[in-house]
């Protein structure tokens, strides 16, 4: 495990990953304890602040400090985006794994659904989903983790399906291994690896569809802190305060960079004989 | 290519759209616990409630329900909007007719600019020209279109003034002043497709670069054009059709997006409108409407590529 | 001889590859010359340098290559000094090159005639209708039947041999004076690419075009060449005529290399079993199906297959891939459905138990994928010893009798050689003392020399513990020196079973004679 960060640190990717992700990681758990105001404090002199030496990335149109609110917000949109991944996958892996070992018909048939499912881009399906469920982040985060069920069935299936045609598994087949033995013990710390690099691919596009989700109203609701809402807030008063959409559209992508990052660093340090 | 082939491949689109309404109709009417309660709020009266479940059919069994739903989507009678009272049909289908027309000059810029820029960045692996096009895609894939859009309104619109805020203008009341209000909104979307689009080309001709025809072919002592356009692009621009067709998915999300930024009457807008007004109807037309074209779009990439590439058709 | 000048010299040729992990030097003082129309072959296993050689001649190394030192001399002129456009009219029109693996070497995209006529076109400035007409004759040349058709079609509408023959005729239409040969015949089955080298020689005499010929194999080397280069690790250790170099190799590497490859002749084992039948085959019959929702898409493995491995013994099945050799092998160890019946001491087996799995195991024949990535040598190790009743105390000993070093046991796969994997497999396969280990082409992925290695270590173990083999493989050679009796499988059949004595007194089949025939062993071999 210590040499595998070792591995990450040493290409560019998981260097650089790593670091942001350090930073957003604080963010997200001492953010509130640092920041200069509490985030939903009113304060009308500072309406439409500029960015200066009183509020340092400016304030809202109520008066708040946007540097509070984005230290703050990061506990809303990191966690989750980790949590609808984690959950998506963990269905996805179920279905893509059983897949990959029934074989046969039974494969054919549910990854052509999964196929017809997966005709309902993202955003849509996360959209139709979240209307339904009570309005609110754990709504969006439930929408998300299916959204993303189906895309990580075909990934955690094709790496399921790679994996079990090696020949140690076979091996392990002929020593009249159990099937449960085989799938955990020779099959699972294999695809373990390729998933967790999609695994955090994703979690940045989490992090982008959740704010996406909040942006149209369907996410975290005001007075949260929430970025995406701070840009769908702050579009109305683009002329006067450009600053109240710059700032927090820096942190998703920035965040999103990070994890994007790390994921390709991560796929490179696994890589145990790419060695050019 | 075979008619078998074709045969399957046809069946799946039908097999595809009919696990789609499933999906759809399941989501919107069958999972939330009352869908009247849903629509009109935890406030309305009870005669309220009682006369929605009755206008919408909410009291018959739910196989019943999705079965006259489905009957009716099959003729092509969408119900009618609960927040207008008009035909959900035929407004569903002009305004998908709008966000074709955006989504097809969004695949066309992105094709023009990022085909070109992925096999450039291939060609000069490593050199600056490629890690310049690695950043903007990396950029590309990891801003949200929301703030992409609000960006290119602040600087286009608000800022430097060469573009139009928001606000739509039909082709045929004037061709030129709605060419150029569709610029900014192309813009934002072609912006996220070129950066998913130019990576897959720059791996793809990465890898037909390192192939042992290509290698081939230089040996052969061709000179480095023929080699180019008759070795390398043949074989590097094939899955393009492929990669476009994925991202038609990515292009429909963006549309909902962009189109609600930029106050485009797109399909996407119509959808969120009819979210927003929990109108049933028009979201399960928006939603199923939506997910045909992506079948649709795949349907014809499959039956491109197959007529492209040979091998595909002795499946 | 060497009053002619040279057409290709090289002189003092060095390079290296700079890595993150420092300059690897790839070949270190190359010497060598071709005189016009003769072939030089060049021996040498992985790691030799002998592609890097032909990359050079051709200058077309990879982008992380420094050359040192050295020149490059096709008929006088220094290749090394000349420019890309000087090197447009060398490339093809002068050296001409046929490559390894025909399936990849040619682009999908293209029809087998466009890849013919174009280099008609650039090389002999033909029109695109003469060229056309050019490429015709140069297909009935290389001996393709229906050459009109054949101009048409795509590479993956034609088989192996037939490629192969499209990718010569495209090397020698520009009517080059020195092709290389980047081991030709190894992506092809022993038979095609006996046919394919008899091609060859025709070609020459008709042609009078000089050749290097590279290859791990010696045995085809000697056959081709006129004199023989061995190469190692970057360096020419012997250069002497094709006849002489086999028979008496003055070099250590050469006459080790000599001796690792197998020849009938040279019988490694001679204990004659007993009679009791180990394990037996009855009529096996094997399905491959593709039971998609369309409908089943089935192709038969193997059909009717009777064979059976006495107690110690060494049973051989040889043939090509596709033959059904390695399906009779997963059958027989439960990995694949089968119809027919199997013995156990003559017991009819239902299940595969315990008893059954500890008596007989199987080896592999791809190291970097037989051994579990995550997994250490004792881990893999320790497994099957629990399982069989042995105890992990036992790994010092297992890897001892394997001839590995007890530290190996606590390293990744991935630090390990080729024959170092192997080694572990089988170490592997015997941690359950089987009574029979089936061998499926174990050795095909590995050099000559590391083969002879494991073979040796195999015969060992079997002294040590009374092992049967089954040992499948596609070089009849190697089974000829070390099988007691051997099965000829073709199309999912067995063609022949017969003693390994009987083969040449013509009793057998006229596939296996055919095998034989087409399975070279080194030229200038004197008796015995």
């Amino acid at each position: 495990m210590t040499e595998l960060l070792f591995r990450l640190l040493r290409t560019k990717q998981g260097a650089v990953g790593a670091a942001i992700l350090l930073v957003v990681t604080l963010v997200c758990v001492a953010g509130p304890y640092v920041a200069p105001y509490d985030p939903e404090k009113l304060d009308f002199l500072g309406r439409f602040a500029a960015p200066g030496a009183r509020h340092w990335l400016g304030g809202d149109q109520l008066g708040r400090d946007v540097l509070s609110r984005l230290l703050t917000g990061a506990r809303t949109t990191v966690p989750a985006a980790l949590a609808a991944t984690l959950l998506g996958t963990l269905a996805g892996a179920l279905v893509g794994t059983l897949s990959a070992y029934l074989g046969g018909r039974w494969d054919e048939a549910i990854m052509r659904t999964v196929d017809a499912v997966m005709a309902l881009p993202g955003l849509l399906l996360a959209l139709l989903v979240a209307s339904t469920l009570s309005k609110g982040g754990l709504g969006a985060a439930a929408a998300i983790a299916v959204a993303f069920a189906p895309g990580m069935a075909r990934v955690t299936r094709s790496v399921a399906l790679t994996v079990r045609r090696q020949e140690y598994v076979a091996a392990a087949i002929a020593r009249g291994e159990s099937g449960a033995r085989i799938v955990l013990r020779e099959m699972l710390p294999n695809v373990a690896a390729p998933v967790v690099v999609e695994v955090t691919i994703r979690v940045a596009f989490a992090v982008m569809l959740f704010a996406t989700l909040s942006f149209l109203g369907l996410g975290a609701q005001p007075p949260a802190p929430e970025w995406g809402l701070m840009v769908s807030e702050g579009r109305r008063f683009l002329h006067q305060a450009p600053w109240l959409v710059i700032a927090p559209g820096v942190a998703i992508a920035l965040t999103a960079i990070g994890f994007n990052l790390l994921g390709d660093g991560l796929r490179d340090a696994m890589n145990p004989r790419d060695e050019r | 290519m075979s008619a078998r082939w074709l045969l399957r491949r046809a069946l799946l689109v039908v097999y595809t759209l009919l696990v789609v309404s499933l999906l759809v109709f399941g989501i919107t009417q069958v999972l939330p616990a009352d869908a009247a309660v849903t629509l009109l709020g935890e406030n309305a009266t009870p005669a309220a409630l009682a006369a929605v479940r009755t206008r919408l059919g909410l009291n018959d069994p739910v196989w019943w329900q999705y079965w006259h739903w489905l009957s009716a989507v099959l003729v092509g009678d969408f119900g009618t909007s609960m927040r207008t009272g008009q035909a959900v049909g035929p407004v569903m289908l002009v305004a998908l007719s709008r966000s074709l027309l955006l989504a097809a000059c969004s695949i066309t810029l992105m094709l023009v600019v990022a085909v070109p820029l992925g096999i450039v960045a291939a060609l000069r692996r490593g050199r600056l020209a490629d890690v310049l096009a690695g950043l903007v895609s990396y950029l590309g894939v990891s801003v949200p279109e929301f703030v992409t859009a609000t960006v290119v309104l602040v600087v286009f619109a608000d800022q430097l003034h060469w573009l139009p805020a928001t606000g739509y203008v039909p082709l045929t009341e004037n061709f030129g002043s709605g060419l150029f209000h569709l610029i900014a909104p192309v813009l934002t979307i072609s912006l996220v497709l070129v950066a998913h689009v130019s990576r897959m080309v720059r791996s793809e001709t990465v890898d037909v670069l390192a192939s042992d025809y290509v290698r081939a072919a230089w040996l052969k002592g061709l000179p480095p054009r023929v080699v180019l356009l008759r070795h390398v692009l043949r074989n590097a621009l094939l899955p393009v059709v492929t990669i476009v067709a994925l991202d038609v998915g990515y292009l429909l999300g963006g549309i909902i997006v962009v189109e609600e930024i930029f106050a485009v009457p797109g399909i996407g807008r119509q959808l969120l409108v009819a979210i927003e007004a929990r109108d049933l109807p028009a979201m399960q037309a928006g939603a199923l409407i939506m997910a045909a074209t992506y079948a649709v779009a795949n349907f014809l990439a499959d039956l491109a590529y197959a007529g492209l590439d040979r091998r595909i058709r002795y499946d | 001889m060497t009053a002619t000048a040279p057409l290709l010299e090289v002189t003092g040729y060095t390079v290296d590859y700079a890595t993150r992990a420092g300059d690897f030097r790839a070949l270190e003082d190359v010497s060598l010359r071709v005189a016009p129309g003769e072939v030089l072959g060049v021996v040498g296993e992985s790691g030799s340098g002998k592609t890097t050689l032909a990359h050079a001649i051709m200058r077309h190394l990879a982008g992380n290559a420094r050359e040192r030192a050295g020149a490059i001399l096709l008929d006088g002129q220094d290749l090394m000094r000349l420019n890309q456009q000087e090197l447009l009219a060398v490339r093809g029109r002068r050296i001409g090159m046929i490559f390894q693996d025909p399936a990849t070497s040619l682009n999908p995209t293209l029809t087998l005639g466009r890849q013919l006529t174009e280099v008609l076109e650039r090389h002999r400035g033909l029109a695109p209708r003469a060229a056309w007409q050019a490429g015709l004759d140069w297909l009935k040349r290389v001996e393709l039947r229906e050459p009109e058709a054949l101009m048409r079609r795509y590479p993956h509408e034609v088989s192996g041999g037939e490629k192969q023959r499209v990718v010569i005729a495209t090397a020698f239409a520009p009517h080059p004076e020195l092709i290389l040969f980047d081991e030709p015949t190894t992506a092809l089955d022993v038979i095609t690419g006996a046919r394919i080298l008899q091609l060859f020689s025709r070609l020459r005499r008709e042609t009078g075009v000089a050749g290097l010929y590279i290859s791990h194999d010696l045995a085809i080397v000697s056959r081709v060449a006129d004199r023989v280069a061995v190469m190692q690790r970057g360096r020419i250790v012997e250069e002497e005529p094709a006849a002489t170099i086999f028979h008496a190799p003055r070099h250590a590497y050469t006459n080790a290399l000599v001796a690792a490859v197998p020849r009938p002749e040279r019988r490694l084992v001679f204990d004659t079993p007993a009679a009791a039948s180990l394990l037996a085959a009855e009529q096996l019959s094997v399905r491959y199906g593709r039971p998609g929702l369309f409908g089943r898409r089935e192709t038969l493995g193997a059909h009717d297959v009777n064979l059976d491995v006495r107690a110690g013994e060494i049973l051989g099945i040889v043939g090509e891939s596709g033959s059904g050799k390695s399906t009779v092998a997963r059958a027989l160890t439960g990995l694949a459905p089968y119809s027919g019946r199997i013995r156990l001491d003559a017991q009819p087996v239902g299940r595969m138990g315990r008893t059954y799995r500890r008596s007989v195991q199987i080896v592999f024949q791809h190291p970097d994928s037989s051994l579990n990535p995550r997994q250490r040598v004792d881990e893999i190790l320790s497994r099957p010893l629990r399982l069989f009743g042995g105890s992990v105390a036992e790994i010092p000993a297992l890897l001892e009798q394997v001839q590995l070093p007890a530290a190996y046991a606590r390293r990744w796969p991935h630090q390990l050689s080729g024959g170092e994997k192997q080694r572990v497999a089988i170490a592997r396969a015997f941690a359950a003392r089987p009574r029979l280990v089936i061998c499926d082409e174990i050795t095909a992925a590995l050099d000559v020399s590391v083969q002879a290695a494991v073979i040796e270590l195999l015969l060992a173990l079997r002294r040590r513990h009374g092992t049967a083999y089954l040992f499948i493989t596609h070089d009849l050679n190697l089974v000829r020196q070390i099988a007691h009796r051997l099965a000829v499988m073709r199309g999912g059949e067995v063609v022949d079973l017969l003693p390994v004595e009987a083969l040449g007194s013509g009793c057998e089949h006229d596939y296996t004679r055919a095998l034989m025939e087409a399975s070279p062993t080194p030229a200038g071999r004197g008796t015995a």
